[in-house]
């Protein structure tokens, strides 16, 4: 196999003990690497029962087919878990040069099981590999662990890393890279915490030969006049994703007031405009990326003065509109504390906008929260609490398991209200204002997430792509983001592509908005690189294997289709104000159409026999017992 | 790091930055530097080198004759700049000719071909010999960062 590492590193924190394993040519066709790989590893190796922060857990880092090619946007790693946060099944990506540099050593993926007794960390220096003492920077937050590895072992080592938040098991701590790029979902840090495993430093001299050296640059010199040409570019490094704020307040889909509503008066102040004009420094890219939607930005004087990368949208609307806070100073300084302490903006602004939510209604007063009050926008209670979040201090404590547990725990009709699918917060979509993104929330391997499935192709008029990708019959229906009709269809087809991407290790930009690459060049891309022929059909059912795949580990840990339910207030109660007002989610037709199409069973969820026989996932599908 | 791929995959047909030649440094404070051979007017590499084998082309450009190479190293310890370095697989040394593959494909247009006289004019109040010089002392490291 060209364009690989070639092997995977098996890594016991108990023990201490090291093995390679050669990569096996019969499992990449079946579920590539990335995405794929581990949701068959990690599916052989967690039995149901298992417990999300215990040794028993198993812990994967993988790079993709194209991770650290020059397919346009392969910078891209996996990291797999049970998730402390959800009890399911945990994932989360990043971006960043990690990847590429892990590839360079000759590995491309890890395996951690057991745990260390005391802190390690694990340094990869080509093909030595070792388990190192950690009680040096055990404590230090993402930025001086970032700092004291490369100095120790290089300035051109990578670095990736869990900040106080991970170490204090919060349950949506992060797992960072190259200083600022979050795998932040699921609150795979803390299981690295858990582990007692600090950080992962990579230098990697070595080489990849590819599939066809000889076209290899026409190849790329092609993808690359299209991503360069393609409208959505040029507005991408201009704003990165910041400026969504302003598109999300024009649909009434920005989350306000914990999701309340869907427009948010002061999002000017925080939106892309606002950011450009007084903050950027400039756009940022990360390996092989044409889109360097990443931000460097700074904040020179007051409270919240830093320099860093941040923000993007889910942070801005998160710590933003979602908690009634119009100080966008305070939402770039709490995001960038998020990156340094490694915790999920998402989950962090969701758990906090819950909170306010109580405050508002009186559930939550001065005395659960130790005197924090917490008012909308209350911009210094936030940057307040995503400290004390961190380091579990007083009412932090409390709201550093997650908004699910800390309703449970509170009760008094707070439960009402969690803005969340499986334990994890939604993310920034207010699903009232785009139906496919409520559908997605709930079938999502992972609990409450958009990038899953990241059905796009509603939001803003792709209605060519839609053809192309669909057909003229499913028109206009399916490019109405009001209109749940063939949403269950577009979740589908669109998951299945999201997984292929994840699994060869390239972004979500580029592939999905824009809408430019599409199975066919993914198919390319592994041909030139890889030498790997595998056909646009072959990699569809690919893509369809890794969900029901990760459908069947859900299974295990008792999801069905109740467990498919979006929070009541978003089925249930009509868009109060703004372009969506009046508009529910109509989740159970979308969820029919969606099963029906997957040829999952209409009652349990789950994959029929003839499903998973046609996926050859019957010896899998044999160990659940439903 | 895409002019890094692109003399990799051009040159030796693989990618790899360490058998690329340019380096591309990222500084915390943002900026990013790709970092090339300057074909310095005192060449001290040209200099170093026991065998003879680094020679000047009418252009100015400082060339590497691969039939006289023996990878010893000597010019890598006398470039104050890191901008030469042994390529492990061919045990020769490699460096930036200006050959422009990657000024054509870098995507933000940030590398061009230029004078000392030619910078001054495009940076006209300063700004990039301000941060060069703010950055150069970490910039180059006399063979640790390669």
């Amino acid at each position: 196999m060209k364009g690989v590492g070639g092997q995977t590193l098996h890594i016991d924190l108990t023990s201490g003990k090291i093995e390679k394993t050669p990569l096996d040519e019969q499992m990449i066709r079946k579920y590539l690497l990335g995405a794929g790989f581990l949701s068959k590893m990690l599916f052989d190796m967690i039995p149901e029962g298992t417990e999300p922060l215990s040794a028993a857990n198993v812990l994967g880092f993988a790079t993709g087919m194209l991770t650290g090619s020059m397919f346009p946007q392969s910078s891209r790693h996996v990291i797999a878990a049970l998730s402390p946060l959800t009890g399911i099944w945990g994932e989360s990506h990043a971006a960043g040069f990690w990847g590429p540099e892990l590839k360079f050593t000759g590995y491309d993926a890890i395996i951690f099981t057991g745990a260390s007794d005391r802190p390690v960390y694990l340094h990869i220096e080509d093909s030595k590999v070792e388990l190192l003492d950690a009680s040096g920077i055990w404590g230090k937050d993402v930025f001086e662990t970032d700092g004291i590895l490369r100095t120790k072992h290089g300035r051109q080592s990578r670095v990736l890393s869990i900040g106080q938040a991970g170490e204090n098991l919060v349950r949506f701590a992060a797992i960072m890279n190259d200083r600022d790029r979050a795998s932040a979902r699921s609150g795979l840090g803390a299981v690295m915490g858990f582990k007692k495993l600090k950080a992962i430093c990579v230098r990697g001299t070595g080489k990849l030969d590819v599939a066809d050296p000889v076209n290899y640059l026409k190849h790329m010199d092609e993808l690359y006049k299209r991503m360069l040409a393609n409208p959505f570019t040029s507005g991408r490094a201009e704003f990165g994703t910041t400026s969504l704020i302003e598109l999300m307040q024009h649909i009434g889909r920005l989350p306000t007031y914990n999701m309340q509503q869907g427009v948010f008066d002061g999002y000017e102040k925080i939106g892309g405009h606002a950011i450009n004009r007084g903050y950027l420094i400039k756009p940022r890219a990360d390996w092989s990326c044409l889109q360097r939607c990443g931000r460097f930005t700074s904040v020179s004087n007051g409270p919240y003065a830093y320099r860093g990368g941040s923000p993007e949208f889910e942070s801005q609307a998160a710590l933003g509109s979602r908690c009634g806070n119009d100080n966008v100073e305070s939402v770039l300084y709490s995001h960038h504390l998020a990156n340094k302490y490694g915790m999920d903006t998402i989950s962090l602004g969701g758990t906090i906008s819950w909170a306010m939510e109580a405050w508002q209604k009186r559930i939550l007063t001065a005395k659960d929260t130790g005197g924090i009050d917490l008012s909308w926008g209350n911009h210094e209670s936030i940057v307040r609490l995503t400290k004390m979040i961190a380091f579990r201090e007083g009412f932090g404590d409390l709201l550093a398991e997650g908004s699910f547990r800390a309703a449970k725990r509170i009760g008094r009709g707070s439960e009402e209200f969690v803005m969340a699918v499986k334990k994890q917060e939604i993310a920034g979509q207010e699903p009232r204002a785009q139906k496919s993104m409520g559908l997605a929330a709930v079938t999502a391997a992972r609990g409450a997430d958009h990038l899953y499935s990241f059905p796009v192709l509603d939001e803003v008029g792709f209605d060519d792509e839609i053809r192309k990708r669909f057909g003229e019959k499913y028109l206009p229906q399916m490019a109405d983001r009001l209109n749940p009709t063939y949403k269950g269809i577009m979740v589908k087809e669109c998951e299945d592509y999201m997984v292929v991407v994840e699994s060869v290790g390239l972004c979500k930009y580029g592939t999905q908005i824009p809408p430019e690459f599409y199975y066919e060049d993914v198919a390319l891309g592994l041909r030139i690189h890889n030498g790997l022929d595998l056909k646009v059909g072959e990699l569809k059912t690919i893509g369809e294997r890794i969900v029901n795949l990760n459908r069947l580990f859900n299974a295990r840990f008792g999801i069905t289709r109740k467990d498919d339910a979006l929070p009541s207030r978003l089925v249930k109660e009509q868009a109060p104000v703004g372009p969506s007002k009046g508009q529910v989610v109509e989740l159970d037709s979308m969820l029919n159409e969606y099963y029906t199409h997957r040829g999952w069973d209409l009652k349990t969820g789950l994959p029929s026999r003839r499903t998973l026989r046609r996926l050859d996932l019957e010896n899998e599908g044999s160990l659940v017992t439903a | 790091m895409i002019c890094a791929n692109v003399c990799s995959m051009f040159y030796f047909k693989v990618l790899s930055p360490t058998r690329s030649r340019v380096r591309v440094l990222r500084f915390e404070d943002g900026l990013d530097f790709p970092l090339f051979c300057r074909n310095c007017e005192d060449a001290p590499c040209k200099d170093a080198c026991p065998e003879d084998a680094i020679a000047r082309t009418s252009k100015g450009i400082l060339i590497v004759n691969n039939a006289k190479c023996t990878g010893c190293g000597a010019c890598v310890k006398a470039c104050p700049y890191d901008a030469i370095s042994i390529n492990p697989d061919s045990n020769k040394a490699i460096k930036c000719i200006a050959c422009g593959e990657c000024v054509k494909r870098c995507p933000v247009n940030a590398i061009w071909i230029t004078t000392e006289k030619d910078l001054k004019g495009r940076d006209r109040d300063n700004r990039i010999a301000l941060l060069y010089d703010e950055h150069k002392k970490e910039l180059y490291s006399k063979g640790e960062f390669l």
